[in-house]
């Protein structure tokens, strides 16, 4: 009896660089490049990258790697039963992000086509083009529908197959961007300089002084990486028993700044060389630089039609290719959590993929408004749905940490109790509690390196400071910003914000009774059983392996016995 | 004046409400109507006075006859007492330490003779409040309302310079509070203001003057039909606008300032009817009596005035080019009058023997705005002027009213009027061939005046070259638009034409005091000056690569631009992308700086009005780094020199939020090219070289799986204890490595896979 696992180490590692790398890679960061000084931006960028991405991810995957399963399992396990609606949350988020994240995932197929076909050739108005696009829900529904198709078809058949699919995807990804960057660099220099390379790499001070740059950085390494969105705890739970979690994340973050760093040199290059007013252009929104600032761009390249076709073709697969390995990664952390809990597969899957396509439909086709300064349309819905699920991702990074914390807490009451000691004392509590988390689960002979006391740090101190400031400024910038922020009615405001995230954790926190009840089937690979009793949601007798049969009772309700059916089937 | 039939009031009122069906019955009808309908009341008659005056009162409050000075001061006192909430009585000034240092008493302002001060009324809501001025002796002092001087009788012979103001003090008391009266009762309200308020062309906008016959048209004999002053043109003016003016000025009314003059005339030198042998001559001067003074060799012992050489003439005594500028009417000796010679109208009072800056120089600084003796002061050490107590009333008056502070005068609108000629005045009158700064505006406001009252305007100096004139001095040292009025065709009027040549004065009167705010202001928009001037709009802007955006303006060569930076200056503030921006919309813009303001620099480069006409340029240079960007919003704030409006470009209305939206472009350099690779080394080796180092970590352990996996299922039952297996070495430092070397005595020497395949090879 075997569990679904990656085939190899770089077939999670594919994985999950393709949930890491998506949209925000290739137009967010250029952008937030431009408007954040250049080189300045990069950092916090980096900084942020050793302080926040790589440790979050390093827990992710040694949450996963051990309670094998999704993220209401991983919560069951690690912050015990109270608290499974933690994972329900983070795995809403995804997925309601994903509802829109199909629609723009479409845009991104739509520019493909209509590139290839030669319809962002030089002097099309790339405006209308936009337009026209955005305001014909047909259209845009058409490619969703597209797009949900693509990716239900690279999950149906489990890691294996998304392995594969994300290997295939990635690589050329690669290759796409080089070329593009390639042909950026020869369009920067036809002027004797690499503006575009300069600017992306010179720190102008002043900027390091100002807050808007540090956590832009952080917000930019933390979305980008996909750190504490659930995914990695998914990915983690295909691992082989012996996989090195933290050279994973490593890997995976580096790469995906990698990505970055191509992608911005390509955009920036590119704009550089063509566009008067560059930095306006980087820095003016982002629907803008994407679909009618870079095909413009592009257009102008040099070595002709064939080339400027071959470039903008390039850009948008390579741009469909990365919203497309996202959106794998979102729809498995939701499927991931439904076969966790005896639901087949391919039945998840058509049901995910379904939601997917139907919730999504309001994104594309509701509220498609037209900014009256600019002349472009956009659409309201769509960034009412991101104003509100964006930041709600910042939750499901804090119930990580929370998990951890309570972890922490547990092997210290444990610890006493083994020892008898009472009384609180913060030196034992640093010692067999803080670390603890660290000591069983990442410093494991799996791990070629070993992780230092930095890491709780950055989990018990740094995480809630930078939760704290992410969130302020976050809300901050909403109350000052936007007119009547208090007003529920304002898409743009924060009641509406909060109304729904009250709403959203009211709902799940009901639900936890019910969903604890539930047996959990973890996907254990052979030869990685490992103990859990010792978690605080590991005493849990309805937690069993794949391949186990829940034997306490009938389920439904209904006496047929159904449930073992389906776990029949599954093993 | 013509002689007109008496006709019932009613009958005519009738006639005028009928006038909007008159068309109606079309013209056959009206050839019909019998010729003597169409003809005015007698403007004389007990009816019409009562209609058009409604105040009541004896004939002279009425206008049937002249007001003495006598029964014009009690009528004062009356209309003050009646309407305590606007206006105040007043005789001179209380006196005290002026603006010039001098101690002065209510003495001061005491004319020669008869020893009267000057009565006036101060006109403005709730007068006893604000704030009060010893000195001058009023309440109802306001920082916020404009103030405006309004002075008649100057020369004591000009009689109806009184009855005007007097007219415009009735007027004031009797419709202050009376929002839409219709004062000719046809039915309409307010439809026939003053002048031609609405720029149609036509005076007479409710057509009760045009709609009699011909015969009647003219009824103030001035040749013109239905013009200014004729029976049934501008007599419906809007309460309302009287009312608002009232609460929003502080009107400083003087009728009879030369008192003594008035009264010398009157009873002793043309008598009570001048009209009938003094028409065109009489008293003109004070009654300072000059043979007492050094310069008058024959005393005069019985102290009767001695009119072959007393007097000053007021209107020569103010200090502005004082005495005998070049061209300017006698006495070519200033301060001299030869007492037995010809009667000197226009002496202009004795030469200023103090040395009023203590130098122990004399009279070496006159006041003409210029520093005469290099002394760094202007105007220190007068040849002489303000020697009277009425002149000095008006200098106290217009120096120590200080409403703000500022010590500058209030009065940015002086008015007088004078007779005769029907001419409108405005400075200079000192010099022939030469034009005020502000010369466009004071055309502009006596054009408004003379097409009210069908008078010619004119530049002073082009009647007569004078001295020490009142306007000259209000203009030339306070900077006050001054406006003189030549009223009528007589010193001495005819009673019976009092009341309309004193209704005829009300428009300009009125206008003056709504003018009062700001008269530069109002004179660049009426000339539509600020229409022609333009401001670079966002496309026309060129951003230099560094320093300062400049924004030109292009100025009418004559607009009165305030170069304080408070009152003209261009407003900016820079907005800038928000950098927590929504991903999927289009750009939010996050306002980072409030507005600020930067001056203009006035420059003398030509540049083209919009009428295709030279303007000069000003220039203001809004301070942007160049590491900025976004978008700069702009608008300008013009001042003008007198005023405290500003004018806005862009106007108000033409573009959302009234300003202009700039793109900003990036213009920093981008950086230096060698820090720049060094930055891109040191990412590169971080990020690429990183992911290298954890790839290449990664293969190599997957190299040991692949081995691992061979030999998992032979060996994983037997191999409990993994000490050996090449696995495990690979999993050990390259230290731990060398103790084991060492333990086994091996070379330790090479790179770690060297070391391992040693050990495997042992």
């Amino acid at each position: 009896m075997s569990g679904d696992t990656f085939g190899g180490r770089m077939g999670l590692i594919f994985a999950t660089i393709g949930a890491a790398i998506g949209t925000g890679n290739i137009w967010r960061f250029p952008r937030m490049v431009g408007a954040n000084g250049g080189g300045s931006f990069l950092v916090p960028w980096l900084i942020f990258l050793f302080v926040w991405s790589v440790p979050l991810v390093i827990a992710e995957f040694a949450i996963g790697k051990r309670a094998r399963t999704g993220t209401v399992g991983a919560f069951r396990i690690f912050a015990g039963k109270r608290f499974a609606w933690m994972g329900l949350w983070t795995a809403w988020i995804s997925t309601a992000i994903g509802f829109y994240y199909a629609v723009v995932t479409g845009w991104c197929l739509k520019y493909f086509s209509a590139a290839a076909s030669g319809g962002l050739s030089q002097g099309v108005d790339t405006t209308l083009v936009w337009n026209e696009f955005l305001q014909s829900p047909s259209q845009v529904v058409v490619f969703q529908f597209l797009a949900v198709l693509i990716t239900m078809a690279a999950i149906w058949r489990g890691a294996k197959a998304i392995e594969k699919v994300n290997v295939i995807l990635m690589i050329s990804l690669f290759i796409l961007l080089f070329s593009a960057l390639f042909l950026s660099i020869l369009m920067d220099a036809q002027d004797g300089t690499l503006d575009g390379f300069v600017y992306m790499f010179s720190i102008q001070p002043e900027y390091l002084l100002q807050p808007e740059t540090w956590i832009s950085g952080l917000s930019q390494s933390a979305w980008s990486c996909s750190a504490g969105m659930g995914m990695c705890i998914t990915y983690a739970v295909y691992m082989r028993k012996d996989e090195d979690t933290t050279l994973n994340a490593a890997t995976m973050c580096l790469a995906n700044n990698s990505i970055s760093i191509i992608a911005g040199l390509t955009v920036m290059m590119a704009i550089f060389s063509v566009v008067q007013d560059p930095l306006s252009a980087v820095s003016g929104g982002s629907s803008a630089i994407t679909f009618l600032v870079l095909p413009e761009v592009f257009a102008q390249a040099p070595g002709g039609p064939i080339v400027q076709l071959a470039m903008v073709t390039m850009f948008f697969l390579a741009l469909s290719f990365a919203a497309l390995t996202s959106m794998i990664s979102t729809v498995e952390l939701c499927v991931r959590n439904f076969v966790d809990h005896g639901v087949e597969r391919s039945q998840a899957v058509g049901f995910t993929g379904g939601a997917l396509f139907l919730f999504g439909i309001p994104s594309a086709a509701l509220w498609i408004l037209m900014d009256e300064s600019t002349g472009v349309a956009f659409p309201q819905f769509l960034e009412v749905q991101d104003h509100i699920w964006g930041y709600g991702l910042m939750f499901s990074g804090l119930f990580i940490a929370f998990s951890i914390w309570k972890y922490g807490w547990n092997r210290y009451k444990v610890w006493q109790d083994e020892n008898d000691i009472e009384g609180f004392d913060f030196r034992d509590y640093l010692d067999n509690g803080v670390s603890s988390f660290r000591d069983d689960f990442i410093n494991t002979g799996d791990n070629d390196w070993w992780i230092g006391k930095w890491w709780d740090y950055i989990m018990y101190l740094g995480f809630p400071i930078m939760f704290t400031v992410l969130m302020g400024s976050y809300f901050i910038d909403v109350i000052f910003n936007v007119d009547d922020p208090w007003n529920p009615g304002n898409p743009k405001g924060i009641s509406i914000v909060l109304l729904f995230w009250g709403f959203t954790a009211a709902v799940f926190i009901l639900l936890n009774r019910w969903l604890v009840s539930r047996p959990l089937y973890r996907n254990v690979p052979e030869g990685a059983e490992v103990p859990i009793d010792t978690l605080p949601g590991g005493e849990d007798e309805m937690i069993l392996q794949v391949g186990d049969i829940w034997m306490g009772g009938d389920l439904d309700g209904d006496g047929s016995g159904k449930d073992r059916v389906l776990v029949a089937e599954l093993a | 004046m013509s002689v007109v039939r008496r006709v019932s009031v009613h009958l005519v009122l009738l006639m005028f409400l009928l006038m909007p069906y008159a068309g109606a019955f079309g013209n056959v009808e009206a050839q019909d109507e019998p010729e003597e309908i169409n003809e005015p009341l007698d403007i004389w008659s007990k009816d019409y006075i009562d209609d058009v005056y409604p105040w009541g009162g004896d004939d002279a409050a009425q206008f049937k006859e002249y007001h003495t000075y006598f029964t014009m001061k009690d009528r004062m006192q009356h209309l003050a007492e009646n309407n305590r909430n606007i206006m105040t009585f007043h005789e001179g000034l209380n006196g005290g330490v002026n603006a010039r240092g001098q101690t002065t008493t209510a003495n001061t302002y005491e004319g020669w003779y008869y020893n009267h001060k000057s009565p006036w009324v101060k006109i403005t809501v709730n007068p006893q409040g604000g704030d009060c001025n010893d000195f001058v002796g009023d309440c109802g002092n306001y920082p916020d309302r404009p103030d405006v001087l309004l002075v008649g009788n100057h020369h004591a012979r000009e009689w109806m310079s009184y009855e005007v103001p007097m007219m415009f003090l009735e007027m004031v008391a009797h419709y202050y509070g009376k929002a839409g009266v219709d004062n000719d009762g046809d039915g309409l309200v307010d439809e026939d203001p003053w002048g031609d308020a609405d720029g149609d062309g036509i005076l007479d906008d409710d057509g009760d003057c045009l709609s009699l016959n011909s015969s009647h048209q003219d009824s103030n004999g001035d040749g013109v039909l239905c013009g200014p002053g004729d029976h049934g043109v501008d007599e419906d003016f809007s309460e309302q606008y009287l009312t608002d003016l009232v609460n929003t000025r502080e009107i400083y009314l003087i009728p009879m300032l030369n008192v003594d003059g008035n009264r010398y005339d009157r009873e002793v030198y043309c008598g009570e009817t001048a009209w009938e042998n003094c028409a065109k001559s009489g008293w003109r001067k004070n009654l300072r009596d000059n043979t007492l003074t050094d310069a008058g060799p024959i005393p005069n012992l019985n102290e009767e005035v001695d009119d072959a050489c007393d007097g000053v003439d007021l209107n020569r005594n103010y200090q502005y080019e004082w005495g005998a500028p070049l061209g300017a009417t006698g006495p070519l000796i200033p301060g001299d009058c030869i007492a037995g010679t010809t009667n000197n109208d226009v002496y202009n009072g004795p030469v200023d023997t103090n040395d009023d800056d203590g130098d122990f120089l004399l009279n070496e600084d006159a006041v003409d705005g210029d520093d005469n003796d290099g002394d760094g002061l202007i105007d220190e050490d007068w040849l002489g002027g303000n020697t009277e107590p009425e002149t000095k009333m008006i200098q106290d008056l217009t120096e120590m009213n200080d409403d703000n502070g500022d010590g500058a005068s209030e009065f940015k609108v002086v008015f007088n009027w004078h007779s005769f000629s029907n001419l409108v005045l405005y400075p200079w009158g000192h010099c022939t061939d030469c034009q005020t700064p502000d010369h466009d505006f004071l055309v502009y406001h006596g054009d408004q005046m003379a097409e009210m009252t069908n008078y010619e305007n004119i530049q002073s100096s082009d009647l007569y070259p004078t001295t020490g004139d009142f306007c000259d001095w209000h203009y030339g040292v306070h900077n006050s638009y001054c406006f003189t009025m030549e009223i009528g065709n007589n010193f001495h009027e005819h009673p019976d034409d009092i009341d309309h040549i004193a209704a005829l004065n009300m428009g300009p009167t009125f206008y003056m005091v709504e003018v009062a705010d700001d008269p530069a202001f109002r004179a660049v928009f009426g000339l539509g000056m600020d229409e022609i001037q333009w401001m670079q709009s966002p496309a026309n802007i060129t951003i230099p690569d560094e320093g300062d955006i400049p924004v030109e303006l292009c100025l009418h060569p004559n607009f009165p631009l305030s170069n304080d930076v408070n009152r003209s200056h261009m407003m900016y503030r820079q907005v800038t992308p928000t950098r927590m921006q929504n991903d999927y919309g289009p750009t939010e813009w996050k306002e980072i700086q409030p507005w600020d303001m930067t001056g203009f620099d006035q420059t003398t480069i030509r540049c083209e009005l919009l009428d295709g006409t030279n303007g000069t340029m000003a220039i203001a240079n809004i301070p942007i780094p160049e590491t900025s960007v976004g978008e700069i919003h702009y608008r300008a704030m013009l001042g003008t020199t007198n005023g405290a409006f500003p004018i806005n470009y862009p106007t108000v209305g033409e573009q959302p939020g009234d300003y202009y939206v700039l793109s900003l472009p990036y213009r920093a350099g981008f950086g230096s090219t060698l820090l720049a690779v060094m930055m891109f080394i040191l990412v590169a080796s971080v990020v690429w070289g990183g992911l290298g180092f954890t790839l290449r970590e990664m293969f190599r352990d997957r190299g040991d799986d692949d081995h691992s996996d061979q030999t998992d299922i032979v060996e994983s039952s037997i191999q409990t204890v993994g000490v050996d297996s090449a696995q495990d070495y690979g999993r050990m430092t390259v230290a731990e490595l060398k103790v084991i070397l060492s333990e086994r005595g091996m070379p330790t020497s090479g790179r770690k896979a060297e070391l391992i395949d040693r050990l495997k090879g042992a």
